[in-house]
């Protein structure tokens, strides 16, 4: 899917291009001066492009993402559905000297088995 | 403005005023306007205006005042971004960043697409290196301000630093689209383009990365990198006609870079001899001058062709009298037959030198060779015979050449090691004190005689040598401190450790600890800068190197030597009262008792006039930041001032030392030393599990390792001691996790069988000496007669593990046995004829060859690390 529609990107910023050669000739009046302002100051003035193609690469870039989060919510999600008690992770916080998020990461990820979580962690 | 409390037109004036003052700095108008609006009864209690009237204040320095005024107007106004915004921005400059974090969003749930903010937040993102928040939040940037080109790139940056290369490559390339006016020699695009190789170097896609050099060359103003690149992908994809043409044109533009050899030699497919010698040999016509082409092939070549070739090389380099020639050669002693070839050799020069001024008798040529390179032979060999541990016969070689020409400062410095090596360090800081007074400005010398004086333990005078060469009215050690000088500050620790001066000590430590702080903070500055001078590339290795910084060997030692001090701070606490100084006046005499007491009384005098000139110095300090507050310059928050007596005083020693371990912990795994420690902290905190993951970890490295079987037996006695009072599950653990890792043989058999394994070397022996008087004291007769026996042929027998063993002696573990240190003492001074830890040197060995003006502390150094 995504190739698809990268391919479509790559088109659109080609035929678009020669467009974009006319925007930055009006603007380079402009840039020069612009660009001894910085020279001489830290204040910096920045730099704008016009990408007609950007909504296209941003539908891109949003599918990925959603994708992302899907998975990583349903990682979660199994992960907090494990039961732990708090007893347990206070002794493998007292134990191992770690932070409470990461005994109880440990714990879930050990399926709430305390005798296993504390062997794993002197690997 | 901030919808819960509206201000009328002329209040809101102000107000932007305010904001406008802080932007250009003007805090003082900045505060004048804050009152106008806060003076009217009406607005007194006005959020907004009291959180940038806080900020204000902050950036005057007056920091309490600050946060009272931004923490009253945020309870003011709980529903103002402004608010929240501020807060962040000062709990930012407190260096909090993880609560700055939070006001961040905060501000961002009242106004969320509010630029700055996401602005700020990425960048706290970045330095906390939260990528999955900073490319959440690069996203929104992008989406805000898709027309910004630090969107795009930020955007792209994210995606490459979480290792998505296609995205980021997608990304980069769409705003490559963007940019269609190239000026030639254009930097920053250029960079840009090089970025994008980079980045398909490192997703391995090296069709691609090769396309893209060659349709972007014209504008990338790197030409080395791109020749370099291109070398190494063809090697990576096998062509090797190609490989080979960039690597002869990479050695045409540098001869000297052993990488392109390296190439050139797989380009070629060369593995015999033969074929990779005629590489070298090409290129040494072509380059006569090169060093490269004719140091390298020494690596592989054997029999006669080395000979013959280390013979030329050592030929030239002696003639043109070279100082480092030893050094470039070291690396070929692995190979005892080349040290053999090589020892030959240059004995053979040195008599024929001697006889005709001529490498060799057999010489056609009737040019004689000028005297200084008989000079440099004799250094050769000094440096050579010490190299083998063979001290006496180097110090014989230096004293000859020094009596040829005593004013040569390399000789010196040559003579110093030797001594240090043999273990006479007060002798190798004599020799260096003469080498750097016949050239006081040369700044090498210099610190290396500072340095030398400070493994004597002699910090006072190493100072004054220093001194000589850091800013005047300032002290020495002030200034060194201020440069971030890490070795004089690393030396100085291990001085004052060995001389019992825990709280000094522990100072230097944590301003070293204090140094690697500054440098990740000091990252700051670059997110924005390398984004938008475009130096991608660099910026990417910056946030690298950033991540693993304490990795570095000066963290390391520094750590190190904190661990100790803290673990014998905890063993042995200081006593209110009591001298911060060493405790070795059980085993002296009364007059050297007599003695040490006046010195310290001495000493006592000195430190008052010290500390007076201290405060007068303080004092001066302080009215100099006074100015400076005044001229509307402001610092940082002000670290806590370091005060030995303090440090020396810890109220929980172990988690001082849990602080500087962590970092070796998650950087320096593979260093045995970074368990070691580990296990002797969670040791003395009884945590059984810890100790065994130390254990475990170390014994991945070396399992053979004699500290580590210490480690072991005390691991293994405390669990059995504890058995009972453990709580089941762990105990039920520990049985998990050391299943079938141990024999369940008493401990007295494992450590025999230890022995039995390693007993053909002296540190295993020891350690397992050691455990013999630690499980029982009747058995260290057994264990002494192991150490004082000791049989010439053992492995690993060098001065340093003696030493060690003498100490241990002395401290009397293995119970009062003076009769024993001196007969082991006795055998080791016939070993180390030249170490004072063992009875005093043969007189030959002594420096007297130079009329010692020099005024030296009569200070004996000890040995304890």
């Amino acid at each position: 899917m995504s190739d698809a529609v990268e391919d479509q990107e790559i088109a659109d910023g080609e035929s678009d291009s020669l467009q974009k050669t006319a925007l930055k000739k009006e603007k380079k009046h402009d840039n020069v001066g612009v660009a001894d302002l910085e020279k001489v100051t830290d204040y910096v003035e920045e730099k704008e492009i016009s990408s007609p193609a950007i909504s296209d690469a941003m539908a891109v870039i949003g599918n990925k993402k959603q994708l992302e989060n899907m998975e990583k919510a349903e990682r979660e999600k199994e992960l907090a559905r494990v039961k732990i008690r708090k007893e347990d992770v206070e002794l493998i916080m007292s134990e191992m000297m770690i932070s409470k998020t990461v005994a109880e990461r440990n714990l879930r990820v050990h399926r709430g088995d305390v005798v296993a979580t504390l062997a794993a962690l002197t690997n | 403005m901030s919808p819960s409390q509206p201000l009328p037109p002329r209040e809101n004036t102000l107000f932007k005023r305010i904001l406008k003052c802080y932007e250009q700095k003007q805090y003082k108008n900045g505060l004048k306007f804050a009152k106008q609006i806060l003076c009217n009864p009406k607005y007194a209690e006005h959020g907004e205006t009291l959180a940038m009237k806080g900020l204000t204040l902050n950036c005057l320095g007056r920091k309490d005042e600050a946060f009272d005024h931004v923490r009253r107007g945020l309870r003011n106004d709980l529903k103002s971004y402004v608010c929240w915004h501020v807060f962040g921005l000062l709990q930012r400059s407190e260096k909090k960043y993880e609560e700055a974090i939070k006001c961040y969003r905060n501000a961002l749930k009242l106004d969320k697409d509010n630029i700055q903010i996401l602005r700020d937040l990425s960048l706290l993102q970045i330095q906390m290196r939260d990528l999955d928040g900073y490319k959440e939040t690069r996203y929104q940037l992008l989406v805000l301000r898709p027309t910004q080109r630090a969107s795009w790139i930020g955007y792209a940056m994210a995606f490459h630093l979480l290792k998505d290369f296609d995205m980021a490559l997608k990304i980069l390339e769409e705003f490559r689209k963007t940019q269609v006016t190239v000026k030639p020699f254009d930097y920053e695009h250029s960079e840009l383009l090089l970025y994008t190789a980079f980045v398909l170097r490192e997703a391995e896609m090296y069709t691609e990365l090769l396309r893209h050099l060659d349709t972007y060359e014209h504008q990338i103003v790197d030409k080395l990198f791109i020749a370099e690149t291109r070398a190494e992908v063809n090697l990576f994809m096998c062509d090797y006609a190609a490989t080979e043409k960039y690597y002869l044109d990479l050695l045409n533009r540098n001869p000297e870079n052993w990488a392109y050899y390296k190439g050139l030699e797989k380009a070629r497919r060369a593995s015999t001899e033969e074929e990779r010698l005629a590489i070298y040999e090409e290129q040494a016509e072509k380059f006569p001058k090169a060093h490269a082409p004719k140091r390298l092939p020494l690596n592989f070549l054997t029999g006669d062709t080395f000979r013959q070739l280390v013979d030329t090389v050592l030929r030239e380099s002696l003639h043109k009298g070279i100082p480092p020639l030893f050094v470039t050669l070291r690396a070929l002693y692995e190979d005892q037959w080349k040290v053999e070839v090589i020892e030959n050799l240059v004995v053979g020069y040195v008599d024929s030198l001697q006889s005709c001024e001529k490498f060799s008798p057999q010489d056609a040529d009737d040019t004689k060779e000028p005297p200084s390179v008989l000079l440099w032979a004799y250094g050769f060999l000094a440096q050579h015979h010490d190299f083998l541990g063979n001290t006496t016969k180097g110090l014989d070689c230096i004293n000859t050449a020094l009596e040829h020409t005593p004013t040569l400062i390399e000789l010196y410095v040559i003579k110093a090691k030797i001594f240090k090596h043999a273990g006479n360090i007060s002798e190798a800081v004599k020799c260096l004190d003469e080498a750097q007074a016949l050239d006081t400005a040369d700044r090498y010398i210099n610190s290396k005689c500072a340095k030398y004086m400070l493994r004597a333990n002699m910090t006072k005078e190493a100072e004054e040598m220093c001194a000589k060469f850091t800013r005047e009215g300032v002290s020495a050690v002030d200034n060194l401190n201020e440069m971030q000088c890490m070795w004089f500050e690393t030396e100085c620790a291990r001085a004052y450790h060995r001389s019992g001066k825990w709280g000094e000590a522990i100072k230097k430590c944590h301003e070293i600890d204090r140094h690697f702080t500054e440098i990740i903070e000091d990252q700051f500055d670059f997110h924005t800068y390398c984004m938008r001078k475009m130096t991608l590339r660099t910026y990417v290795g910056l946030l690298r190197l950033e991540d693993v910084l304490r990795q570095h060997p000066f963290y390391f030692r520094a750590a190190k030597c904190a661990i100790e001090v803290y673990l014998r701070l905890y063993d042995k606490p200081l006593a209110d009262s009591e001298e911060d100084q060493h405790d070795s006046s059980e085993n002296l005499n009364p007059s050297e008792i007599k003695k040490m007491r006046n010195k310290m009384r001495k000493e006592k005098k000195k430190l008052q006039q010290e500390k007076e000139r201290q405060r007068a110095q303080q004092e001066r300090k302080e009215q100099h930041n006074k100015a400076r507050q005044q001229n509307d310059e402001v610092e940082g928050p002000k670290e806590e001032e370091l005060l030995p007596d303090k440090l020396a005083r810890p109220s929980d020693p172990l988690s001082e030392a849990i602080r500087f371990l962590k970092p070796l912990q998650m950087l320096c795994p593979n260093s045995i030393e970074t368990h070691i420690l580990a296990f002797e902290i969670f040791y003395r905190k009884d945590k059984l599990l810890l100790m065994l993951q130390s254990i475990k970890r170390a014994r991945g490295i070396d399992p053979n390792h004699p500290q580590l079987h210490l480690c072991l037996i005390k691991f293994l006695r405390k669990m059995q001691e504890q058995k009972g009072a453990l709580p089941e599950t762990v105990s039920a653990a520990l049985e998990t996790a050391t299943n079938g890792m141990f024999s369940a043989d008493s401990l007295t058999s494992l450590n025999d069988a230890y022995l039995q394994r390693n007993g053909t070397s002296l540190p295993h022996a020891f350690a397992a000496a050691r455990v013999m008087s630690l499980l029982d004291p009747k058995s260290r007769e057994g264990a002494l007669s192991l150490l004082v026996n000791f049989n010439g042929t053992l492995e690993g027998k060098d001065s340093h593990v003696c030493a060690d063993i003498v100490e241990a002696m002395k401290s009397n573990e293995f119970g009062v046995c003076q009769e024993k240190v001196t007969e082991f003492q006795a055998k080791c001074h016939k070993l180390f004829p030249n170490a004072i830890a063992f009875g005093s040197p043969p007189a030959n060995c002594s420096s007297n060859h130079f009329n010692s003006s020099t005024v030296i502390n009569d200070q004996q150094p000890d040995y304890e690390s």
